[in-house]
């Protein structure tokens, strides 16, 4: 088994679909010569050619809106954000067009395309550069929502995005694309709508996804030094959401924290509560709580930016809190 | 900083209150004149207007528990500011306000009643309880005034699937909330203290039946609201054991504390001398009927005539109207006459004010007024203070004479019984006349009983010729 780091895992996942189905392409700003800006289109260009990894100009709205029609008319486009911030320019394409398309044309019409790209904050970039759009997206029905935290992941679920016949938007991280891990050298594709147990734990249950999940195991092994076990559920899949696999450890725990690296109005943290109390109320010791973002724009400075991320120490006080030790 | 709101004196006599009830909580922005809260003093329940601006960090003092006046009972500030911060100075002085909150954390509460109340804390151990040491902070007593115990959806069903009752079990979570741990305890103690099954007196009473005579079980438990008896030891002539049923504590509320604090304290202090005297109502009787019928929408009573009558006389004999202090005897320059209205669980004194200077109507209209209000508690404590002579009327029901107590205060209180038809001598012809016998209770610190004795007879001669009252 190889070691991969997460931006290898994406790139392999790309360039196996693309030897695998020809009409798979990648198209965004600077995929191509410049290898991506995260490089993680790296060696594409030179494999598969400029007329499938294809570099576009700085105007997202058109090539989302491109890569729709391509899609459309039968061929499965990847399109890159540099950052998924950029995508709320070609919103509208995605909102409207993509996620729309299938149920207003009676299905004569499918878009099997990946949106892909890194999501939320990173280290200082300031309030526009620093946002988590998944609540946005998933909010839409029509559209599959992903974030990955493990090359594993990363590639499986890359995989079954790219295969799959709807709008799929796949959310990375800036600061994980170096994340190595374990990836199977023969093929494999994980599902679509599963989520993964990352840590078995019996006294709570700390769902999350994306960023939030390294910050959620590093939570679990504070919490262990004072004998508390924590189970990590990594959703995966924000849209469809497992949410059989939350209720399930919930059952066992009987209280719950959602971590993410997100505001905490709305959104996906708020599904996956609503969920909860909705299918296992009458097991709930303690209301379930948030760990994320404050509730402002991402302020640039350093010492500000910490303070507004979520934190395992953060995690650790809400996971005390549910068990009524703090 | 934190503003400590302290519990506001609220009447002349009041010492304690109680806080009735919350009208906000913690989070709620407060406005300068906002009503944030209901107060029970020793003579009312009234609304007490906030002082202060803010948002409220902490509620220290819980419904039902009384407090001196000055004690801390919430803290305001800016919102998320710590409490404590500005709370601790102000409440460390006050032993008082200190020990009161304390007595009501749940691990102090007396044993259940059954009426969803926590149990002793002997049952369940707070040292072992998850959040035991927060059990002791007060911002976490259970607010259980509507009925409803806070518990997690957990412990509720545990509670359920183990025939628990939750209110019987000692919650260690915020604001006293019962959770997973509370119940596994109460389950691993044997539910002994939470079960639902039959309370214990009930429990004996099935079991002394089976040993006593069938009809013992069966004799009719009485009222509703009597708790159900028990055989006792004791045995009449034909070995029927007598029901016996256990005593109860009734709490004393802020005005049977007041009662008790000034009666006690004027029986103790003040030596009393009773005189007595007989007055032929026939004439005011008459009066008044002619009023009612003269003026539309009047309904004087006897007692307003009495009212009018001992103002007019209390003028004519200041002594009486008066109070004893060791610097000296106070003579009150203007008549304030108290009248005692029965409530079901004590009574208060409504104030007709310089009634000397109204009229029988206005006197009887303010009456009827303040009665009424009187018996829905509601009225203000400027209306129940500052009498300087006080009536107490039992004739309506039926007591022909007593005696009662002064109050601190005044030197003279005038016990009035009914009006009846008496046999009476009229020129030595036995006549019957509407006969009312009325008792002067004085502080003899005050005056002395001659001078009691001629404040009757102006009495006496304004109520047997009433038209005197109207000259």
């Amino acid at each position: 088994m190889a070691i991969l780091q997460i931006r290898q895992a994406i790139r392999d996942a790309m360039k196996e679909e693309m030897l695998r189905d020809e009409r798979v392409f990648l198209m965004g700003e600077e995929v191509g010569h410049y290898n991506g800006a995260y490089k993680a289109s790296e060696g594409l260009l030179e494999q598969f050619g400029p007329k499938r990894v294809i570099d576009t100009p700085i105007v997202e709205t058109g090539f989302a809106g491109v890569g729709i029609g391509a899609a459309m008319c039968g061929l499965r486009p990847i399109i890159e954000f540099m950052t998924f911030n950029f995508s709320a320019v070609a919103f509208d394409q995605i909102l409207n067009n993509a996620a729309k398309i299938r149920h207003m044309t009676n299905g004569q019409f499918s878009v099997p395309i990946v949106f892909r790209g890194p999501n939320a904050a990173a280290h200082m970039l300031g309030s526009t550069h620093s946002q988590a759009f998944e609540p946005y997206y998933a909010h839409i029905p029509g559209l599959k929502v992903i974030a990955v935290a493990t090359p594993y992941d990363a590639k499986g679920l890359l995989k079954s995005a790219i295969r799959d016949e709807n709008p799929v938007i796949f959310l990375e991280s800036e600061l994980m694309y170096s994340v190595k891990g374990e990836v199977p050298d023969e093929e494999y594709t994980i599902p679509i709508g599963k989520a993964d147990i990352k840590r078995e734990g019996k006294h709570v249950t700390l769902v999350t996804w994306g960023q939030g999940v390294p910050i959620s195991l590093k939570t679990a092994e504070l919490a262990e030094k004072e004998g508390i076990e924590v189970e990590v559920i990594d959703l995966r899949t924000l849209r469809p959401m497992d949410t059989e696999t939350v209720i399930a450890s919930v059952k066992k725990t009987n209280r719950a924290v959602v971590l993410f690296h997100d505001w905490p109005y709305g959104g996906v943290g708020c599904e996956v509560i609503a969920r909860i109390q909705e299918l296992a109320f009458d097991h709930l010791d303690a209301p379930v709580l948030r760990e994320c973002y404050e509730d402002v724009p991402f302020p640039y400075a350093d010492n500000l930016e910490q303070l507004v991320l979520p934190s395992p120490e953060k995690g650790l006080a809400a996971v005390k809190k549910v068990l009524y030790r703090g | 900083m934190a503003t400590v709101v302290e519990l506001p004196r609220l009447s002349d006599t009041m010492e304690e209150g109680v806080i009735a009830r919350w009208r906000i909580k913690v989070g709620d922005k407060v406005k300068r004149g906002q009503v944030i809260a209901e107060i029970e003093t020793d003579k009312a329940t009234m609304e007490f207007e906030s002082f202060d601006s803010g948002t409220v960090l902490k509620l220290i003092a819980t419904e039902g528990e009384a407090l001196p006046i000055g004690a801390p009972i919430a803290v305001f500030g800016a919102a998320g500011e710590d409490p404590d911060a500005g709370a601790k100075p102000a409440a460390a002085p006050t032993p008082a306000a200190a020990s009161a909150p304390a007595a009501s954390t749940p691990a102090a509460t007396p044993a259940s009643n059954g009426e969803g109340k926590p149990v002793s804390g002997a049952e369940v151990p707070a040292a072992s309880g998850p959040g035991a040491q927060v059990a002791e902070d007060m911002s976490k007593k259970p607010a259980r005034d509507d009925g409803r115990v806070p518990a997690s959806p957990l412990a509720r069903r545990l509670a359920r699937e183990h025939d628990l009752e939750l209110g019987a079990i000692s919650g260690s979570g915020p604001h006293g909330r019962v959770v997973k741990a509370d119940v596994d305890q109460a389950i691993a103690a044997g539910g002994a203290a939470a079960t639902r099954a039959a309370p214990k007196p009930a429990a004996a009473a099935v079991a002394a039946a089976a040993a006593v005579p069938a009809f013992v079980a069966e004799r009719p438990a009485g009222k509703a609201s009597q708790v159900p008896g028990v055989p006792g030891i004791e045995a009449d002539a034909d070995g029927r054991p007598y029901v016996s049923r256990p005593t109860k504590t009734n709490k004393l509320t802020q005005m049977r504390k007041t009662i008790v604090k000034r009666m006690g304290q004027s029986k103790r202090e003040a030596p009393h001398i009773y005189l007595s005297t007989a007055i032929r109502m026939d004439r005011a009787m008459a009066v008044r009927a002619e009023l009612n019928l003269a003026v539309d929408g009047t309904k004087i009573s006897v007692n307003d005539l009495i009212v009018l009558a001992c103002a007019r006389a209390l003028r004519k004999h200041p002594k009486v109207n008066s109070n004893y202090t060791e610097q000296g005897i106070l003579e009150y320059g203007d008549i304030h006459v108290g009248v005692a209205v029965a409530l079901d669980d004590g009574l208060v004194v409504p104030v007709i004010r310089f009634a000397d200077q109204k009229s029988i109507s206005a006197i009887s209209r303010e009456s009827r007024d303040l009665g009424q209000r009187a018996k829905g508690k509601e009225l203000r404590p400027e209306e129940m203070a500052g009498s300087t002579f006080t009536i107490s009327n039992l004739g309506m029901l039926g007591v022909e004479s007593f005696m009662a107590v002064v109050n601190p205060g005044e030197s003279a209180i005038l016990a009035v019984g009914a009006t009846n038809d008496e046999p009476v001598v009229d020129n030595g012809v036995v006549v019957v006349r509407k006969v009312m016998r009325v008792t002067l209770c004085s502080d003899h610190r005050a005056f002395d009983g001659a001078d009691s004795a001629r404040f009757l007879q102006t009495l006496k001669n304004l109520l047997e010729n009433p038209m005197a009252l109207f000259g």
